[in-house]
């Protein structure tokens, strides 16, 4: 019937802010879809009922019948696993050792030697650490052993290069997590156990491990996490016939796209979140108890 | 206290350097059983230090230090017959209130029941009974302090260390813990070695004090000695309030006579052996010993220093009023008049003349 | 011994460092001087290393084709860095600007596609964008939008938008810590003395937001340099990059000095990029925008 009133010039501002705020939003939320959608959508087509990994044809489970009773890649999954158990338990107890040098004792000779091959690793790209670490075991003939091993009713035969490869990798992550910890952590609790008659092992066990736990545990699992993860390193120093889950879907990618390949891409991406659940959860957990691990 | 000749604590010329700070510079201190001797000093006098040289949580860079007459060397801090309590109170965050005071005992290997009754019984001490399981993050700073006390004391240590346990607190409870750590002393009879950089606690609670800065030892005495003959500008000036007059010395005898700026002479009962006749020095009286009298009132004679001013200021502190007074040199003094003995008051602007007695008056060096 | 560990903390910190020390000097200190001495060595029949010392690898390096890769790969990386910043800038200043329960959601929720696997990752885009069979291209025709398929696959493009995909939050991350550090009262201020929205961003807001710019730069820059995945699966094997030709020597064409020459190259690359970041404000970066 009538027209609404012109809007004021301060009507028209704040109708401008508004539209605004709205556009930003829009962009926020575009983001984020741009992050999730690709992986919602892989972890969609691995019910699709057909070999296209990009038309809908009907919800299945086949897929994943077929991972599981796929026995290469079920192999390769225990074998991801195995190494992953095995480097995070070796570089979490030399990285949680190398962050306590470094966190305790400033100045020592050598220190600037310590500090760079500890975190170099860190900064180099992993296609070079790769090639450095086969012309290594080729040379020295290590890249010839496996480890041949019960893993929970499933026989795996690992190269020991994957496995020192992962480690050398892990330390500087677990240490610089460790590190992290125990930047905060007050030093006169161990100077307070040892004024009561502890000694340094005493104090260690009784007083350093258990404060700095969220730290080692944090770093564990971020060492566990790149372990599963690694493709590039594994892919060059394990050699023909042994494969993690990385490794194997890299060759089916290979061979050829259906969405057996997207069902294992699931099943990792459904580890990663549980894993990332579970450290959410026990960081939470600690922050309201405000104690150590005990 | 009993007369034992062996020191509970000795330092013997001790050093200690951090690369190229002299933190502790050529301290040597004897400390008798049964003693509640403060360290008192600035931050940065090294007192800290050398209470940690003791503890072995640092080893002297020279020097020895004994416990019972015994030369430490390099023993860990778990070797030695001594206990701290920690400025921070470092209670372990992840133990029980129990567990952190029988920690001590457990890790000499005391039987556990023997624990048990041994943590009840300090918990009562230090009044906290029915503590035993809570944590340290549920306690206050008070209830923490407490904790951490009983932590040190249960282990019945030949000598117990304590760096400014008191710090954190607010001042009535500061001033409450410290009548009860006096308390504590007393009835169990143990060596209190106590840090500090507060000059009135120190005086309250220590049979002796040693007074540092800058890593050395500049006077040891009772609070009585350090408070009334102080040594040096620094003890004087650190301990209490202390007025300074700029003076040159006229005359070493005795008595020692100076010369103001504007030409008064004032005569002093003690002054630094190190002082030569014609140099300048400093008059260090408390304003406590000095009294305001109108011009030409009050006592004159050989034995009393008369200067005049101006009142410049009058400030009420309900035990005494503090009067800031203006001298013709340029200098000026507070005088600290007790309430209700006299009953002469005094107004801003009034000329007046200060007077304070000659063995009131001590000559020092000057010190930046 | 326990005396003599009392007095000499150095001895202490080495006993702690031994071993994760050793295990890095003998398999990655040793295997870098490995590389290295490769590099100048000449290659046998097989693809090993013949011990006669030779410049001829790095000389190659600098024929045209090779060279030409060099180029691509840096190429690649500044198209990534660039648009990781253009996308991811806006974005971290969504985070910054929201309520702060609301921030913590945010940034986990950013973090959390970044913990998965990244050739996960890779392998969803190839779903997407293949040409004949890709998603994008199958729906955009079925809904009648193009006639025939987008090049989206295979391309400059592809690679750009996995790299991009898989390192922009290590760009938004630090640009976020710098933003939400950022004193409110300054902007008030400069309203105050009159500036305008755009004016306040570039002289109080960019500014200020340098520091994680630059590191973020650096985070995505440096890695996308050494990209190997990404082109191998969203190149299509006709694009390569560094990463990908040093593959091939190791594995494929087995000539290991030259490849080894070719990472040593890479690996200069990176660390004169690295040690310029540090020159340009690093310091402040590395305070504030990685923390």
């Amino acid at each position: 019937m009538n027209s609404a009133p012109a809007p004021t010039p301060a009507g028209e501002h704040r109708l401008r802010h508004l539209i605004g705020q709205w556009l930003f939003h829009l962009y926020g939320f575009a983001g984020y879809a741009f992050f999730y959608l690709p992986i919602l959508i892989l972890v969609i087509f691995s019910f699709n009922d057909s070999r296209s990994v990009s038309k809908w044809a009907g919800f299945t489970l086949r897929w994943y019948e077929a991972m599981l009773q796929d026995r290469q890649i079920m192999i390769a999954l225990w074998n991801s696993v195995f190494v992953a158990v095995v480097s995070t338990a070796i570089a979490t107890v030399l990285g949680t050792l190398a962050a306590m040098a470094l966190e305790r004792y400033r100045r020592f000779p050598g220190r600037l030697f310590a500090d760079i091959t500890l975190y170099l690793p860190i900064i180099i790209p992993d296609i070079a650490m790769a090639i450095m670490l086969l012309a290594f075991f080729n040379l020295s003939g290590i890249g010839l052993y496996t480890w041949k091993v019960n893993f929970f009713g499933v026989r795996l035969a690992v190269p020991v290069s994957v496995i020192i490869g992962h480690v050398a990798f892990n330390i500087s992550f677990v240490a610089v997590v460790v590190q992290a910890r125990l930047a905060r952590m007050d030093r006169t609790l161990e100077e307070a156990a040892q004024d009561l008659y502890a000694t340094p092992w005493r104090t260690f066990w009784r007083v350093t491990l258990p404060l700095m736990m969220p730290g080692v545990l944090g770093g564990a699992l971020l060492a566990f996490t790149l372990s599963l993860d690694d493709f590039v390193i594994t892919f060059f120093t394990s050699g023909a016939g042994f494969n993690t889950l990385p490794v194997r879907v890299f060759g089916m990618i290979r061979k050829g796209v259906t969405p057996k390949i997207n069902a294992v891409s699931s099943l990792m991406l459904g580890f990663s979140l549980l894993l990332v659940t579970l450290a959410l959860l026990a960081s939470r957990g600690r922050e309201e108890r405000k104690v150590g691990f005990f | 206290m009993t007369e034992t000749s062996i020191p509970a604590v000795e330092l013997r010329d001790v050093v200690k350097r951090f690369d190229d700070v002299v933190a502790v510079d050529h301290v040597s201190l004897s400390i008798a059983p049964g003693e509640f001797f403060a360290l008192l000093g600035p931050s940065g006098s090294g007192k800290t230090t050398t209470l940690r040289m003791i503890g072995g949580f640092e080893l002297p860079t020279e020097g020895e230090v004994l416990i019972e007459g015994e030369p430490q060397g390099y023993k860990p801090p778990y070797q030695r017959p001594v206990n701290t309590v920690f400025q921070n109170y470092a209670l372990f965050p992840h133990m029980t209130v129990a567990q952190n005071i029988g920690f001590g005992l457990e890790m000499q290997g005391v039987p556990k029941d023997e624990i048990r009754r041994r943590v009840s019984e300090m918990l009562e001490m230090v009044r906290l009974s029915g503590y035993e399981r809570r944590r340290p993050h549920q306690l206050s700073g008070g209830e923490q302090q407490r904790v951490a006390l009983a932590r040190a004391l249960i282990n019945r240590p030949k000598v117990l260390l304590l760096d400014e346990p008191l710090g954190a607190l607010d001042l009535k409870l500061r001033k409450a813990m410290q009548l009860e750590l006096k308390a504590i002393q007393e009835q169990v009879g143990i060596t209190f070695i106590y840090v500090t950089h507060d000059q009135e606690e120190a005086i309250t609670m220590a049979d002796r004090i040693a007074v540092m800065n800058k890593g050395k030892v500049l006077q040891v005495g009772t609070p009585q000695e350090v408070y009334e003959q102080p040594r040096t500008f620094f003890v004087a000036d650190f301990i209490g309030e202390t007025n300074f007059l700029p003076v040159r010395v006229m005359n070493l005898g005795s008595p020692v006579e100076v010369m103001t700026e504007p030409g008064a002479r004032l005569t002093a009962a003690w002054a630094d052996p190190a002082l030569r006749v014609g140099v300048e020095a400093v008059m260090a009286v408390r304003p406590e010993r000095m009294f305001l009298y109108r011009p030409n009132e009050g006592p004159t004679g050989p034995g009393w220093n008369r200067v005049e001013g101006i009142v410049q200021q009058v400030i009420y502190k309900g035990l005494a009023i503090r009067y800031e007074v203006f001298l013709a040199g340029g200098n000026h003094l507070h005088v600290h008049m007790p309430v209700g003995r006299t009953d002469t008051t005094f107004v801003r602007g009034e000329h007046v003349v200060v007077v304070w007695p000659r063995d009131a008056a001590r000559l020092f060096r000057r010190e930046s | 011994m326990n005396e003599l560990l009392q007095r000499k903390p150095s001895l202490r910190a080495w006993l702690l460092l031994a071993p994760s020390i050793l295990w890095l000097l003998i398999f990655f200190i040793i295997p870098l001087g490995i590389i290295v001495v490769y590099s100048f060595l000449e290659r046998d029949v097989y693809g090993g290393v013949v011990w006669k010392w030779t410049l001829d690898n790095y000389r190659r390096v600098f024929d045209p084709l090779y060279f030409k890769t060099f180029l691509y790969s840096f190429w690649i990386a500044l198209l990534t860095a660039f648009f990781s910043l253009l996308f991811g800038y806006p974005l971290a200043y969504y985070i910054a600007t929201r309520p702060e329960k609301t921030r913590n959601a945010l940034v986990l929720a950013l973090m959390i596609p970044f913990w998965t696997n990244f050739l996960v990752r890779t392998y969803a885009w190839l779903t997407l964008l293949r040409t004949n069979t890709g998603l994008i291209n199958v729906w955009l025709q079925q809904w009648g939008i193009i006639d025939k398929p987008l090049p989206l696959f295979g391309n400059t493009f592809a690679i750009t938008l996995g790299l991009v995909y898989g390192w922009m939050p290590d760009m938004i991350l630090p640009i976020y810590a710098a933003l939400e550090q950022l004193d409110r009262s300054l902007l008030e201020a400069a309203e105050d003395l009159y500036a305008s929205g755009w004016q306040v961003f570039r002289r109080v807001i960019w500014p200020l937001s340098l520091p994680g710019v630059i590191a973020g730069t650096m985070l995505v820059f440096i890695p996308s340099l050494g990209a190997f995945v990404t082109p191998a699966i969203l190149g299509g094997g006709k694009r390569l990059m560094i990463g990908n030709v040093i593959t091939n020597q190791f594995l494929g064409a087995h000539d290991w000095p030259f490849g080894s020459a070719l990472s040593v190259l890479m690996m200069a690359v990176m660390l004169v990029a690295t040690l310029i970041y540090f020159r340009t404000g690093g310091e402040e970066a590395r305070r504030g925008g990685l923390g």
